[in-house]
């Protein structure tokens, strides 16, 4: 039990070193911007990824318009703050929150749909929002996007060091995440789970199939829409383009190379999508039929993704002292 | 007093076919009533009818004195009736304990943010309870097993304790003898009257007379729809009506 302890707690501390110790003394050895955009850009597809994961990976609904609440979410810390003033502590939640009133709102109807009728309105919906950010003009100054340098005020600092973005963006994607992993690997998690697997039988187990996929929508483009604004605040620059139906294919890449229904595995693909891309600038054109080829070959040989789901509920149970284990047996098995 | 489930005159039509036609029946608390009926009689329709899973298209089920038929299966469901599928339906790709502790959220139930913030003590009664069912059925071994992995009489029994997770007053379970040889059959038929002893009210639907036979209190026949008897089993042994019915279509 106390070596359980120990172990779970020495896992979640050396993540938190890696992630606000050593990245960062790395990133001040290196001093250079380009650096910097690149970890937050994993950063934030970490999010993106783990966030898609939890309706699509868990709850098996097929979504295949998760950039476009990221563009919202992007869209409101943007125009909140470069035509209202609005800064990062009030901004960054509108942004959550916008996203996850317009999930539901397009939820009530599509929910009722199944499997790939679900997926050809997620697509629809996701184009519908993406013209909206391309031509309403007035309001969302169209394609020439939306520029903001307000940076980030923190109870009236302002942290304008990259340094001290790193830090807000790398505390925020944490915290998101930890929600979403505490969402997934739970008794409601399993709820969404059996969703997945067959949610008329899990309708017959009292399970309140609709409720339960309209809530992880919204959780979901909650957390899309924190990303979105937390990609505003650090580039200070967005556009419609950031947040087209080409990126919500890559963030589905992520989520299906990583391993459909593994937080963690979402993770590995974002950061597999985000980096190998950029370690690859050096071949020049060659670089995106490297990615290809790696995306290809690992679901041919790794359908189940680089960390599927099954062994990655084992690492959570064991490894982060998840698991219930007072049981007799003392086998680490469901959710505390 | 009334009976814990009332089918009062109940139909349903698909397309030019009456799969259930104008049945009345009740199940009293506590008893262990079989429904038996050659294939197609309309026995799967029924209990989906009861579970909500299948609209009634004329008559009322009443639950306790409610009228249940109308209502969605979950509610249904968190009312106190859990069931088992003909075509056993357990969750593939979750563990063996995952798989029932679907029964348990469904009935206990938990809020996203009970699951976020932890606290509450939902996730320890959850947990609890799966444990418990596990035992019942002897499945504890494979708590941690994909459900796709068990054999398959492990799994009819899985789909059980997840029933039996929701702690259900009325437990319906179609066909669970169906594919199990017959020192199976009648390892299952003691444990089902192990559950009836222990409170449980089971309405039981056989293709097979024989299980039927050997522990209900009483036996309903559909044949073709319809109510053909409605009595103790030493008496509908002797019904020339079910005699036909089987006869006619089996063996
Ligand atoms: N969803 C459905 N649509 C059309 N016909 C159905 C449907 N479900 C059952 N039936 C028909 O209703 C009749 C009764 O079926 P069922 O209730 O499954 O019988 P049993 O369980 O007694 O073998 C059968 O003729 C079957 O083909
Ligand atoms: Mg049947």
């Amino acid at each position: 039990m106390s070596k359980d302890f120990i172990q779970s707690a020495g896992l979640k501390l050396a993540i938190l070193a890696v992630l606000f110790v050593a990245l960062p003394l790395l990133l001040v050895s290196l001093d250079k911007g380009y650096i910097y955009q690149v970890v937050m850009l994993a950063l934030i597809f970490s999010l993106l990824a783990v966030s898609l994961q939890l309706v699509t990976g868990i709850a098996g609904l097929l979504h295949l318009g998760h950039a476009a609440f990221y563009g919202v979410g992007a869209y409101i810390a943007a125009l909140a703050g470069a035509d209202y003033g609005i800064g990062f502590t009030l901004g960054l939640p509108l942004a959550g929150l916008g996203a996850a009133a317009i999930a539901f709102v397009v939820a009530l109807p599509t929910m009722r749909l199944v499997s790939i009728y679900f997926a050809v309105a997620t697509l629809g919906i996701g184009q519908m929002i993406f013209l909206v950010l391309q031509n309403w003009v007035e309001v969302t100054k169209g394609p020439n996007g939306v520029s903001l340098f307000s940076g980030i005020d923190l109870f009236g600092y302002t942290v304008d060091s990259e340094l001290g973005i790193y830090f807000v963006v790398a505390t925020i994607v944490c915290i998101s995440i930890w929600v979403i992993h505490r969402l997934s690997h739970s008794y409601y998690g399993n709820a969404l789970r059996s969703l997945r697997e067959d949610d008329q039988c899990a309708d017959a187990m009292g399970i309140n199939t609709v409720r339960l996929k309209i809530e992880s929508f919204m959780i979901s483009s909650f957390f899309a829409g924190i990303a979105g604004a937390l990609w505003a605040y650090t580039t200070g620059y967005i556009s419609p383009v950031d947040f087209d139906f080409a990126e919500s294919i890559l963030i589905l890449a992520m989520v299906v190379v990583g391993g459909l229904g593994s937080i963690p595995g979402a993770i590995i693909g974002a950061l597999l999508l985000i980096l190998l891309p950029e370690a690859l600038r050096g071949v020049g054109d060659m670089r995106n039929i490297i990615v290809g080829f790696v995306l290809f070959f690992s679901i041919l040989f790794l359908p189940k993704g680089l960390f599927g789901e099954v062994p990655s509920l084992n690492f959570i149970r064991r490894q982060f002292g998840s698991a219930w284990q007072d049981n007799p047996d003392k086998q680490k098995v469901g959710w505390k | 007093m009334t009976a814990m489930l009332e089918v009062d005159n109940v139909s349903r039509r698909f397309g030019g076919l009456m799969a259930v036609d104008s049945v009345t029946t009740t199940v009293g608390e506590r008893e262990l009533v079989g429904l038996i009926g050659p294939n197609g009689a309309g026995k799967t329709t029924l209990f989906n009818l009861i579970s909500g899973f299948t609209p009634v298209s004329s008559g009322e089920i009443r639950y306790r004195g409610e009228k249940i038929s109308g209502l969605k299966p979950s509610v249904i469901a968190s009312k106190g009736i859990s069931r088992t599928f003909q075509n056993l339906r357990v969750f593939p790709n979750m563990t063996v304990f995952d798989n029932v502790s679907v029964g348990a959220v469904g009935a206990i139930g938990q809020t996203p943010w009970q699951a976020i913030v932890g606290g509450s003590n939902r996730a320890q009664q959850i947990s609890e309870r799966s444990w418990e069912a596990l035992e019942k059925v002897q499945l504890t071994r494979y708590a941690n097993d994909l459900a796709a992995n068990l054999a398959y009489g492990k799994r009819k029994y899985l789909e059980i304790a997840r029933a039996l997770a929701m702690n259900p007053d009325l437990l319906i379970l179609d066909e669970p003898a169906a594919g199990l040889n017959d020192s199976e059959t009648a390892e299952l038929a003691s444990f089902i009257k192990d559950l009836h002893s222990s409170g449980i009210t089971v309405m039981l639907v056989e293709h097979d007379m024989g299980l039927v036979m050997s522990i209900c209190e009483r036996i309903v026949v559909l044949a073709s729809g319809k109510k053909i008897a409605d009595a103790e089993p030493s008496v509908v042994r002797q019904n020339r009506e079910v005699l036909e019915a089987y006869l006619g279509v089996d063996e």
